[in-house]
């Protein structure tokens, strides 16, 4: 494993019904660091079940997934720990509605880091900055829009200081007017170094932004290269017709 | 009118001054409130505690199986076993637990107003504890698995993130129960407690009077109430602040 590899798949598998339906079905894969893997495919592909399994919220059926230099799908393995080091941005935002943004982003920090309460606050108000909504540290999420929540969710992430974030179609849920403000705080996390697994549709910030794209179908990786060789030169068909359809 | 007057207030007289005979209301009502309030507690530990046992284990039982061992056929058995309490617990009449606590189980205790509290105390798990699960399966999953992502283990996930919005959204239905429990506790009399109900019904042993004695042991219940409920009422509106 070269010093570069963040993470490692090998062999990943999920089955449901005792191997009737095969969400995934044997993806190997190499996040290295300071990359942007974005993963696109039609729905039903396996592509969130493969980013949902890189921080077991799936549990996979078989392989290995080595992170950390551990291999994290194996059993009795303190999932909690690696978890802290792999930030997730979901579709929904799942901002929790009780806290306010503040306590949105320190609880974890705080909770599990053991930062003091200040510390936390101090790095999450210059996080907020970041993404120009340190005015609403003391809001609620209700009170935001969904392009506010989910840039929130983003810094929530962050807060933890971790390796690697994993989007699960970030901009899905998002009126179109607001994709751009998300797509942007994204655009700038990856110049920054950040490495970022992102599974979307947005097929412009997969060619913008992209350092590798992964293209999945029928739980299985089909086609991988950098964006002008996918999206310019796809040598597969399910790949063209992928492509002839959402371009 | 000057008559109707002077009879209701000879009436009062007879049934509550007379003798000190208000004092088989203040006796009854103390041990109803007593009887109401630790079996309420009772009701809330036991209640968390089958919850916190159902949900952890539907929501973990796919890792669990995953991992083996002897966690996993731990916490089947003891699903089991809750699942067991529940059915029994509601499907049979309150009166008629109290009454097989009362008469079999704790054939040779003194006290009645302990059994009473005992068995008040498990029915009401029973109820609360499914109030306590709707209200945890009825957060997103969203916000487990945000929680989880975060690096909370399920406890912390479930402490610190889920709960806190659990309890804002049970407490009318919490409430409804304590009210339920309240007054289900007029069945006391059955196994010889003097609580409220069987007070009244004492003085009317005594008085013959026909209305005067339930009147007031009703009015004394719905005082109650309104109390518990405008208690709740308060804190719901401090936990609901945050929303605004």
């Amino acid at each position: 494993m070269s010093d570069n590899t963040l993470i490692r798949v090998r062999g990943l598998k999920k089955h449901y019904n005792d191997g009737a339906v095969r969400a995934l079905d044997g993806i190997d894969a190499d996040i290295n660091k300071g990359e942007v893997v974005v993963i696109i495919g039609p729905s039903g592909s396996g592509k969130s079940t493969f980013l949902r399994s890189l921080n077991l919220l799936e549990l996979p059926t078989s392989g290995s997934i080595i992170f950390d230099g551990e291999d994290i799908a194996a059993k009795h393995v303190n999932i909690n720990k690696h978890r802290q080091k792999m930030g997730m941005v979901f579709q929904h935002f799942n901002l929790f509605p009780n806290m306010t943004i503040l306590k949105n982003m320190t609880i974890a920090p705080v909770k599990l880091l053991k930062l003091p309460k200040a510390e936390a606050e101090k790095t999450a108000l210059e996080l907020l900055k970041r993404v120009g909504l340190e005015d609403r540290a003391d809001a609620y999420p209700s009170q935001l829009s969904g392009g506010q929540k989910q840039r929130i969710a983003i810094v929530r992430a962050l807060c933890m200081n971790p390796d690697v974030l994993l989007f699960d179609e970030p901009t899905s849920a998002l009126d179109p007017e607001m994709v751009g403000e998300v797509l942007d705080v994204m655009k700038g996390l990856a110049k920054t170094g950040m490495t970022m697994v992102v599974v979307t549709h947005e097929m412009g910030f997969a060619r913008e932004v992209g350092s590798r794209v992964i293209f999945m179908a029928d739980g299985v990786i089909v086609e991988e290269g950098t964006p002008s060789e996918m999206f310019d030169n796809p040598k597969s068909d399910r790949l063209k017709g992928f492509l002839a359809k959402v371009l | 009118m000057a008559e109707w007057f002077e009879k209701v207030k000879n009436d009062f007289i007879l049934n509550f001054v007379v003798d000190n005979r208000w004092k088989n209301l203040t006796t009854g009502l103390k041990n109803t409130i007593i009887i109401t309030i630790f079996a309420a507690i009772i009701g809330v530990l036991i209640g968390l505690i089958v919850a916190a046992i159902r949900t952890t284990y539907d929501k973990n039982k796919e890792t669990m199986k995953k991992n083996g061992g002897i966690g996993y056929w731990l916490m089947t058995f003891f699903n089991g076993v809750c699942k067991v309490y529940l059915s029994i617990f509601r499907g049979t009449p309150i009166v008629v637990q109290l009454m097989i606590m009362y008469f079999i189980i704790f054939m040779s205790a003194k006290n009645g107003v302990i059994v009473a509290i005992i068995s008040f105390g498990i029915n009401s798990g029973a109820y609360v504890a499914e109030i306590f699960r709707g209200g945890i399966m009825s957060i997103d999953n969203g916000q487990f698995e945000a929680g989880r992502s975060l690096g909370f283990n399920y406890l912390q996930t479930m402490l610190y993130i889920v709960l806190p919005q659990v309890i804002k959204n049970i407490l009318p239905t919490l409430l409804n129960e304590f009210i339920a429990l309240l007054k289900e506790t007029s069945v006391s009399g059955y196994v010889g407690i003097t609580d409220l109900t069987r007070g009244g019904y004492i003085i009317r042993g005594i008085t013959f009077s026909p209305y005067m004695p339930l009147f007031a042991i009703a009015i004394i219940y719905y005082i109650l109430v309104m109390f518990l409920t405008y208690i709740v009422g308060i804190v719901e509106r401090r936990l609901r602040k945050s929303e605004r």
